[in-house]
């Protein structure tokens, strides 16, 4: 195999910004890995397909239903600023190859960091111990499939330069003092990676893509009679540096330390039952835990989730239609090609009301008898592929914002959440209120902060009874969805809807402080 | 067409390389850090293997210090002659940082001191592991837990997996750290048929520095199906004000909203609600927490932290008492501060006399708190919520299930309403803590 060129492999520290890499102009259609001239892997590693097919052999040497490869190369750097200061640079190269043997629903998987051929043939040879049978053949020549370019870069894009990061979160800093002298401390980063991947396959797919991620944000502290109150917001995705101009800074300046003043004035809402309605965009969570992992097909192949019987069946008023979806432009969640070689898709999950499908990767496809939906999905090398969401969001329904607020009556709007989970089994689930307002007599008063919502996910789908007109899909680039010790990067999105009762976790009793 | 072969360094040689090389590209000073980890991993399901999985990974990790200017990163590849150019471009690229005069290495004063005690990290058995005995270990697992969770189970998943870790810490201006370790991690989960499409899943996980240390397969097994059967027909209640018992296993997810509001960190950026109430109470008489590196075989024992500060035993909280602060050096040095150490090792509250059994008899009404879901701790504020899934006990008798339900308050009023502390330490993690009784807490539910 070609040794690896120096220079290009340790490419990627905080100066990274050096064009390597020529991609044609992506737009619209194209094929997985673009010409020729984007075969990363062949040029940077040697990886040939030669070599792949004796991989795919060795890895089906023992039996095995299919295999594949999974090479990855992804250079990140995060630059962060405190005390007025851009003082920290951290930055990571991942580098490797995980190889995976499937049998029915069973995995063999082995991982190396090392691209040589006596690695790469251990890792196979670990992946094959899962079997016990005799060879089955892999393919030996390969064809890229058509997959959608839903984050193009730039022709040369080699990742995020530091030196481009420096300013901009000075001016993140500038802005946010600036904005009020209530603000004390003003904490920003810039976090970005340039993720490269090939997926070969025994079964004849060859893909590969090059995906920008990351995200500006800013935290700040505000001060008021000494009291101490704190907001964070964030804005990135799949993209390059073009996005992040001044609307994008004063954006995330603006919403830190508006978010934060308004918290002088909160309260903690009464507890127990009441209807909850939810603002447009980020708080879309409440369909990735009400519902989405729900619909993750392992969990449902494996009998565990709360909606392992109910496809075909009414789970919702008409007007609810949720989607899953890896072809926003430049969402976090999106995918050119998902991380078995299923080019990025569009699933709906429900469709006016009723449980239409599963989101799947290629284990739970064949179980179910399905195409795969592109949902297969790793946080690196190091994993093998689960059922996972990208971006998941509901459609807009007639009303107007104004109304789903006043049809609530008495109860909490919320605005801003910071984390969320559900429990597949039961279909409970959890999300934590970083801001939001009472709702009283149909008008919204009082700031609310810090609050844990629940409900369960059957029960809370059936009681979404209003949706606005005005859906909106977070831009937010931090956002990680955690699934058996992996993170990936997904977005959510949801109209102004109502839902006719959570449970709402305050300090006090309803009807007064007991 | 192979590349040559370079000779293949040891940590310590590698470390020093390293280091005269970041000196000569113009750094001031330096700090490598070097690991390597082995990770077996065995999952079953209806009684053959799901997933197994093993690698074995390596990591280099340095951080570079020029006039002021700090950068670091991280690489797996340990070839010098990609760490060559490696080193150069991390030393040029804390050279566009700005300056930050607290960004220094250590006073070596601070390396001074370190126990010669032999902490026991490592299993010695660790190498004789084979997979037959994965295999065997995680079957019997498995058998345990279909057994005891009968007719009611859906699906059961379970899993055995083990990884041995060297690390080799070095800095230019004197530190030298090494140590090495073992894990083991045993468990199962499991997924019963409730009423309706409701679907309890419950699980049981151990881990353990020692094979020797780990409790009978069978016993984990069948805790997991017991702790499944536990959820059954977890409803919410109406809102309620009552004592709640945070399960020791458990508490460490609520307790965090206190610590971590304790590091300098968050002191200095002022995102804590504890900055100025060192030396005073911020808990009952009743809450005393530890911070003790020196437990034999301790899943966060340590000889030196990050910083390379030699472990130490620290009294965080005593009798209610803020003692202590987690002050790092760089945020030390911020704050003009003596450093202690900036993170935990082994967090201990020292247990009481009573076994839950009795304190639940003692107890008119109470909820046993035994799985969490969702929730934040503002560390700014204090103030926290979480969801909740546990028992409700009357009179010490069983009454029913509860899920689906929320606790809401501040750390400065909750901890002072620690009641009680039972006489159950969970030993298998990090976090030593035993049953938590917490009177007079809102749980909201209808």
């Amino acid at each position: 195999m070609k040794p690896i060129p120096r220079r290009k492999f340790i490419r990627g520290t905080a100066l990274a910004g050096g064009a390597m890499l020529l991609l044609p102009g992506m737009q619209g259609c194209r094929f997985a890995g673009g010409s020729s001239s984007g075969n990363y892997f062949l040029g940077e590693f040697g990886i040939d397909e030669a070599l792949c097919g004796r991989l795919l052999a060795k890895a089906l040497s023992r039996g095995g239903d299919f295999a594949d490869l999974y090479f990855e190369y992804t250079v990140s750097n995060y630059l962060g600023l405190e005390d007025g200061k851009v003082n920290q640079s951290y930055g990571d190269i991942s580098l490797g190859v995980g190889i995976r043997t499937v049998k029915g629903d069973q995995i063999g998987y082995g991982y190396t960091q090392e691209l040589t051929e006596e690695s790469m043939m251990s890792a196979a040879s670990t992946a094959s111990s899962l079997c016990d049978m005799s060879a089955v053949k892999a393919a030996t020549s390969f064809t890229r499939p058509v997959t959608g370019s839903y984050y193009p870069v730039p022709e040369g894009f080699d990742g995020i330069p530091a030196q481009s990061k420096l300013p901009v979160l000075q001016q993140v800093n500038e802005k946010c003092f600036s904005l009020s002298p209530e603000i004390v401390k003003v904490n920003a980063g810039f976090q970005s990676s340039i993720k490269r991947i090939l997926i070969v396959t025994s079964d004849g797919v060859l893909a590969e893509d090059i995906i920008p991620g990351g995200y500006l944000y800013s935290s700040v502290v505000a001060e008021r009679n000494g009291r101490r109150e704190q907001s964070f917001w964030n804005l990135g995705g799949r993209r390059d540096f073009s996005f992040y101009d001044n609307d994008v800074i004063n954006e995330v300046a603006s919403k830190s330390v508006s978010n934060s003043l308004k918290l002088f004035d909160a309260i903690q809402p009464p507890a127990g039952e009441m209807p909850v309605v939810f603002g447009p965009g980020i708080t879309g969570i409440l369909l990735h835990e009400a519902i989405g992992h729900g619909m993750e097909a392992d969990f449902n192949r494996k009998k565990k989730s709360t909606y392992s019987t109910m496809i075909g069946k009414k789970v919702a008023e008409p007007f609810v239609t949720i989607i899953d979806d890896g072809t926003n432009m430049n969402l976090a969640g999106s995918l050119n090609v998902d991380d078995e070689g299923t080019p990025g898709k569009k699933t709906v999950l429900v469709e006016n009301g009723i449980l239409t499908s599963y989101i799947h990767d290629r284990i739970s496809a064949k179980y179910y008898g399905v195409e795969p939906t592109g949902n297969g999905r790793r946080q690196d090398f190091m994993n093998y592929p689960v059922p996972r969401m990208r971006n998941t969001y509901m459609l807009g329904g007639d009303a107007t914002p104004e109304d789903v607020i006043k049809a609530a009556g008495n109860g909490i709007y919320v605005e801003d959440v910071s984390n969320g989970q559900v429990k597949i089994g039961e279909g409970d689930f959890a999300f934590y209120v970083s801001q939001g307002r009472l709702i009283q007599n149909g008008k919204l008063t009082a700031p609310i902060k810090d609050v844990n919502i629940m409900g369960n996910g059957p029960k809370m789908l059936a009681n979404i009874i209003l949706a606005a007109n005005d859906l909106e899909l977070s831009r937010g680039g931090a956002g990680q969805c955690g699934k058996n010790g992996q993170g990936v990067p997904v977005s959510f999105g949801l109209p102004t809807c109502l839902v006719k009762s959570l449970t709402v976790g305050g300090t006090e009793q309803k009807g007064g402080r007991s | 067409m192979t590349a040559p072969k370079e000779k293949q360094m040891s940590f310590p040689e590698l470390a020093d390389w390293v280091i005269s090389r970041a000196l000569k590209a113009g750094a001031g000073d330096c700090r490598v850090s070097l690991s390597r980890r082995r990770a077996v991993e065995i999952n079953y399901r209806d009684r053959k293997p799901e997933v197994i999985k093993e690698a074995t990974t390596q990591g280099l990790y340095l951080e570079v210090f020029a006039n002021k200017r700090y950068a670091a990163q991280s690489t797996p590849d340990f070839r010098r002659s990609t760490l060559e150019p490696f080193i150069t471009d991390l030393v040029a690229s804390a050279g566009i940082m700005e300056e930050d005069p607290f960004r220094t290495l250590p006073d070596p004063k601070y390396y001074e001191g370190r126990t010669g005690a032999d902490l026991q990290l490592t299993d010695p058995d660790y190498a004789k592991m084979t997979p037959e005995e994965r295999h065997a270990m995680t079957k019997a697992v498995e058998a345990a837990c279909l057994t005891r969770g009968g007719d009611k189970v859906i699906s059961v998943e379970a899993g055995e997996s083990d990884e041995s870790y060297e690390e080799f810490i070095k800095t230019s201006n004197g530190f030298e750290g090494s140590s090495n370790g073992t894990y083991y991690n045993v468990g199962a989960s499991m997924t019963a048929q409730d009423e309706g499409d409701r679907k309890p899943a419950g699980y049981n996980y151990v881990g353990c520095r020692y094979k020797s240390d780990l409790p009978p397969m069978d016993e984990v097994g069948a805790g997991a199906a017991g702790r499944t059967l536990d959820l059954m027909g977890g409803k919410k209640i109406a809102t309620t004000k009552i004592p709640i018992i945070l399960e020791n296993r458990g508490a460490g997810r609520v307790l965090n909203g206190l610590v971590s509001p304790m590091s300098a960190g968050n002191i200095q950026q002022k995102r804590s609600f504890l900055a100025d109430k060192k030396g005073t109470t911020v808990g009952s008489s009743l809450l005393t927490v530890i911070d003790d590196p020196f437990i034999p075989r301790g899943l966060g024992s340590r000889y030196y932290d990050g910083d390379g500060f030699p472990a130490r035993k620290r009294n965080l909280i005593t009798n209610g008492m803020l003692n202590e602060f987690l002050v790092d050096w760089y945020y030390s040095r911020k704050l003009g501060w003596e450093p202690t150490s900036g993170s935990l090792s082994n967090v201990i509250i020292p247990p009481g006399t009573r076994s839950l059994e009795e304190i639940i008899r003692d107890l008119k009404r109470c909820i046993v708190i035994t799985d969490y879901i969702g929730g934040n701790s503002n560390s700014t504020t204090g103030d926290f919520s979480v969801g909740i899934i546990g028992k409700l006990y009357e009179n010490g008798n069983f009454v029913q299930n509860v899920a689906e339900m929320n606790i809401a308050d501040n750390h400065m009023n909750f901890w002072n309403r620690l009641i009680e502390v039972a006489n159950d330490p969970w030993i298998y993690s990090q976090g030593r803590f035993p049953s938590l009784v917490i009177d007079d807490v809102v749980v909201a539910g209808i």
